[in-house]
């Protein structure tokens, strides 16, 4: 039958592409051969056989070819990697995201915002929480304190009860003390305060680091008293230009040289912010080296930290149950007079640096992906929205053969796709946030320095996003998938009435689920703003207009008497209240809001009711009017004043609390007390008066028993000591007639008059120094706060485009409705009610949860209680109203449809 | 060469060219040529399906899902070249017969109008 084939015949299959023509070439080439004798049979010429076969086999090869293209972008081409399909749906997205420009911008903004926040809080939480200290096996290192059991907070070791301790302790491989401190850098340009830390020696060993350059100091240079210095890494930096020469040379500090030994490694950040005291990160390190004074001073300095690292094999319990044992053995043991108690308490580092600021953190990381899930089903709403319009083409892909895993593939590409490019502008934003968020922060947070963008913080990007596109992608992937093919394909195809119910029953779900997780925002978000509201309210006991308050140190090389500061001091207060418009004048050892000093006192005749009180105080050193400068009322007799000197009879003045707790119903003024024990107490002080309470640690610490006392009468000997610093860095407290701060030239002025060389630091007005004692719950505020804003604005876009969409969906009906005599109003309410109606469910349902969830914000909050009844009423009123309005605009165009323009759509 | 594994509820009209080469599958597996020499022969030569477009419209049913390829019988008479044998499906079986019944609708439709005899 067969016969050889004309030669024109393989030009003709030359039409098709190769593929085709590979796979049914002989076939085509003996069927047309076939036709060719088929139709020379019937009497046709070859000429019009050949053009006959010509016009199909153009014809033919055309299709085949579009066919070919149409299969390869709908549903991949069988020769085609998954990788290549891929590739096709990914240019398809990018394609319909280009020509839905609006829609594209709108959920790539929200994304990146969402994202971008997430991605913030985590590269704090990652650098503060999750990522291991810096130290060699950083879960062995614990950090102990002294205490007592009547005592409200531990306290540090004094200098014999450590070196006692060291010699006792069997837990510890190696244990050693430290003591922030500031010290005056100068011999480098400018003069400049600078934080450092007296450390043993054996630091090193405890957090097992190595020097950059050079060596760390030794045990003989620390108890050899020698003037040795390891410098940290920025002030080497900063300061030195990076010499590696520095080493070997000295430094000038407080006025005094040191030889630096060492430059300590990059990156070592020691003492950590988080502990209770001594956590201020040092520039410098220099020996402890406890003098005669510190290593006799049994039952009182109590200012050192002590850190160690558990030995091999001992384990964190074991090592928290010898410390107390071993503070009572000290007590036997050491001391030479007896003390009532004395306990020990073992932390685990760790938890003492991170612990205050882990709560506040996870709160805001977990509120930040709570938003992040709401902004995903605003998005995966409006993509379902998209699916039903991109209908006919989504049927057209699956007549064409695309199978329902590969259309849900192909949107699930296309909100990857999305969450991507939101990811990446997420990131960006994520970069600036984090700082943004670092500088904001109101506490000196622990670990700042260490939050970076690390890869477990790319990892998590990549996760929220993966999470994003699916939440947004595959519940329109699901929907569109299941959708029939038939129907769609024909013209005008009548949504069914069972995809209908279905999708307004999803988009109900996402918008009650909104709004049960913007209630829980909103509620917590409350809760902090009215515990800043109530910390702004609280009485801070002492009056902030026009004061400012100023620091000054002095050098205990140039000042080494105590008469020396004496008259430093009486010299600088006696000018500045010369300065026009000072009103008052004062000094202290601290500023109100940040008392450190802590004191044990005695009674003299003590009430039968302090029998079984705590005998300690937060205790301040004055000088001048500061009761005045302050405006602190006087509530029984006299405030301290000029005529208490060091020559007159020893005083002291009471706070309220005090003076209630221990003389109930008895004026105490006339009485006297003294520091320390029953039986080895110092000299009495007689009390001369009693003012109101101030708030000593901070606007949110409850106000405990104060005391105030002369500076003027602390005897020389103390003064001059430059052991812990206290008496001379005095903060000087000035009120004036004027706003304070255009008083600061002349002060730094008169100072310099005095000394030339003296920095004044830490100028600030006492507004803002009770404004930077509310900072941490006005950051926790604003945060949550904004969070839970954030959160009620994407519900109240998830409802508002739901309603719209429900209402451009159903104008026929309402104008079938409106036709047979409904009134205007009538669908407004209607339409109203079914967003309402949601937004109602989600609260109900949210309440109860929020008032399980705002438990866990605990100690974040001042003066409410976790259920309180304002800030959960407010956060649900708010939210309806946001309902109301968002359900606003759709319902008004839903009840001025045109009957007649309605009915005649389609 | 396709997932074939759709449901498909509702069956498209089939163009008169599909609706032949479905006949001609009906009784029996055959080639490209055989279904070409089919479909002349059963019309008397009215409907002549051209390779080209004949090929293509092959393709086009296996991506349906109304027609499969398989290998040949043995001893098949075959058109030259390696041949390919379709086979219809089931589902090219109810497309089909859901066409021939629309025209057989049409058919006594038009004997009731008197245009055929009975």
């Amino acid at each position: 039958m067969s016969r050889q084939a004309p030669w024109w015949i393989s030009l003709l299959l030359r039409l098709y592409p190769r593929e085709y023509r590979q796979r049914a070439g002989p076939e085509l080439e003996a069927s047309m051969t076939a036709c060719v004798e088929r139709e020379r049979r019937t009497g046709r010429r070859v000429g019009a056989i050949a053009t006959l076969l010509t016009m199909d086999a153009l014809h033919a090869s055309l299709l085949v070819r579009r066919d070919a293209r149409r299969r390869r972008r709908l549903t991949g081409f069988a020769g085609d990697s998954v990788m290549q399909s891929i590739l096709y749906d990914v240019r398809d997205g990018l394609r319909l995201l280009r020509r839905a420009p609006l829609f594209s911008l709108l959920v790539v903004g929200t994304l990146a915002l969402a994202i971008g926040a997430n991605t913030a809080i985590f590269s704090v939480v990652n650098g503060v929480l999750l990522r291991s200290l810096p130290y060699r096996d950083p879960d062995r290192l614990v950090l102990i304190y002294e205490g007592m059991t009547s005592f409200p907070r531990p306290f540090g070791f004094s200098a014999p009860d450590f070196v006692a301790f060291r010699e006792r302790a069997q837990s510890f491989e190696t244990i050693a003390a430290f003591r922030s401190v500031e010290y005056e850098l100068s011999g480098v340009d400018m003069p400049e305060r600078i934080q450092a830390a007296r450390v043993s020696a054996s630091l090193f060993d405890v957090l097992g680091i190595a020097p950059a350059i050079g060596h760390f100091f030794s045990r003989d240079d620390d108890e050899g008293r020698r003037p040795v210095a390891v410098i940290g890494d920025g002030l080497w930096r900063r300061k030195f230009g990076a010499d590696p020469a520095l080493v070997g040379r000295s430094i000038i500090l407080d006025r005094r040289a040191y030889t630096v030994v060492g430059i300590a490694p990059k990156g070592l950040t020691f003492p950590n912010r988080g502990p209770v005291m001594n956590n201020v990160p040092a520039d410098v390190y220099v020996p402890i080296s406890f003098t005669a004074v510190e290593l006799a001073s049994f039952g009182s300095m109590y200012n050192n930290s002590v850190i160690a690292r558990l030995r091999p094999g001992v384990s964190f319990a074991q090592a928290a149950m010898e410390a107390p044992a071993l503070a009572k053995r000290l007590l036997a043991e050491v001391y030479p007079t007896r003390l009532m108690e004395l306990t020990a308490t073992t932390y685990p580092l760790r938890d003492q640096i991170v612990g205050s600021v882990s709560r506040i953190l996870y709160v805001l990381m977990a509120a930040v992906a709570v938003v992040l899930l709401i902004a995903a089903a605003d998005i995966a709403g409006l993509m379902l929205t998209r699916a039903a319009s991109r209908e006919r083409e989504l049927a057209v892909r699956s007549a064409l053969g695309a199978g329902r895993l590969r259309l849900m593939r192909m949107m699930l590409i296309e909100s990857t796709l999305l969450a991507s490019v939101g990811a990446a502008g997420g990131l960006a934003l994520a970069w600036w946030g984090s700082r943004a968020l670092l500088r904001a922060s109101p506490i000196d947070l622990p670990r700042a320095q260490e939050v970076s963008f690390d890869l477990r913080v790319l990892v998590f990007t990549l996760g929220i996003t993966a999470v994003a596109a699916i939440v947004c992608g595959l519940l329109p992937a699901w929907e569109s998938s299941r959708r029939d093919a038939g129907p769609a394909l024909k013209e005008g195809g009548a949504r069914t009435g069972s995809a209908g119910v279905r999708q307004r029953r999803i988009f109900g779900t996402l918008v009650t689920a909104q709004f049960a997780c913007s209630i829980v925002l909103l509620a917590a978000g409350g809760l902090l703003i009215r515990s800043f509201v109530r910390l702004l309210e609280t009485d801070p006991g002492f009056r902030t207009e026009n004061v400012i308050a100023f620091a000054t140190s002095l050098p205990a090389p140039t000042y080494a008497r105590g008469s020396d500061l004496r008259s430093f001091y009486e010299r600088l207060l006696e000018r500045v209240r010369q300065l026009p418009a000072v009103t008052a004048v004062g000094a202290s050892t601290d500023l109100p809001l940040s008392i450190r000093e802590r004191r044990a006192f005695t009674i003299e005749m003590p009430p039968a009711a302090s029998a079984n009180l705590p005998r300690t105080i937060a205790h301040d050193w004055v000088l001048g009017q500061y009761f005045s400068a302050l405006d602190i009322h006087t509530i029984a007799g006299r405030p301290l004043g000029p005529e208490d000197t060091a020559s007159s009879e020893r005083v002291i003045v009471l706070n309220e609390t005090i003076a209630k707790r221990f003389w109930p119903g008895e004026n105490p003024v006339g009485r006297r007390i003294a520091w320390g024990g029953d039986r080895n107490h110092g000299p009495w002080m007689r009390i001369v008066g009693i003012v109101a309470d101030v708030k000593h640690a901070g606007l949110a610490a409850p106000t405990e028993p104060q005391t105030w006392s002369p500076w003027a009468q602390v005897p020389d000997g103390l003064l001059g000591e430059n052991i812990v610093g206290l008496f001379r860095n005095l903060k000087v407290i000035v009120r004036a007639a004027v706003p304070p701060t255009s008083l600061v030239p002349a002060i730094r002025q008169e100072v310099r008059a005095l000394d030339p060389a003296l920095p004044v630091t830490d100028v600030r007005t006492l507004d803002q120094v009770v404004s930077a004692s509310t900072g941490p719950q006005r950051f926790n505020a604003a945060l949550l706060g904004g969070f839970a804003g954030a959160a009620a604005l994407l519900a109240a876009v998830g409802v508002g485009g739901v309603l719209a969409i429900s209402v451009s969906r159903r104008t026929q009906e309402i104008g079938i409705r409106l036709a047979l005599g409904a009134r205007n109003g009538d669908v407004l309410l209607m339409v109203l009610r079914q967003g309402l109606t949601l937004a109602l469910l989600g609260i109900v349902i949210g309440l109860p949860c929020a008032f399980v969830i705002t438990r866990l914000l605990g100690t974040l909050l001042f003066g409410v209680s976790a259920h309180d009844a304002i800030a959960f009423g407010g956060a649900t009123l708010l939210l309806l109203v946001v309902a109301l309005v968002a359900c606003a605009a759709p319902s008004v165009r839903a009840s001025r449809v045109d009957p007649m323009t309605a009915l005649r759509i389609d | 060469m396709m997932r074939a594994t759709r449901k498909r509820t509702d069956v498209p009209s089939l163009s008169p060219h599909w609706f032949q080469i479905l006949l001609a599958l009906a009784d029996q597996d055959r080639h490209g040529l055989g279904i070409m020499s089919d479909v002349l022969e059963r019309t008397a030569g009215r409907m002549k399906l051209w390779p080209g477009m004949l090929y293509r419209n092959l393709s086009r049913l296996v991506d349906e899902g109304l027609v499969v390829e398989v290998d040949a019988p043995e001893g098949a008479e075959t058109g030259g070249g390696r041949p390919r044998f379709y086979r219809i499906t089931a589902l090219g079986r109810r497309a089909a017969s859901a066409e021939a019944e629309r025209l057989a609708g049409f058919v006594e439709a038009a004997r009731r109008k008197k245009l055929l005899k009975a």
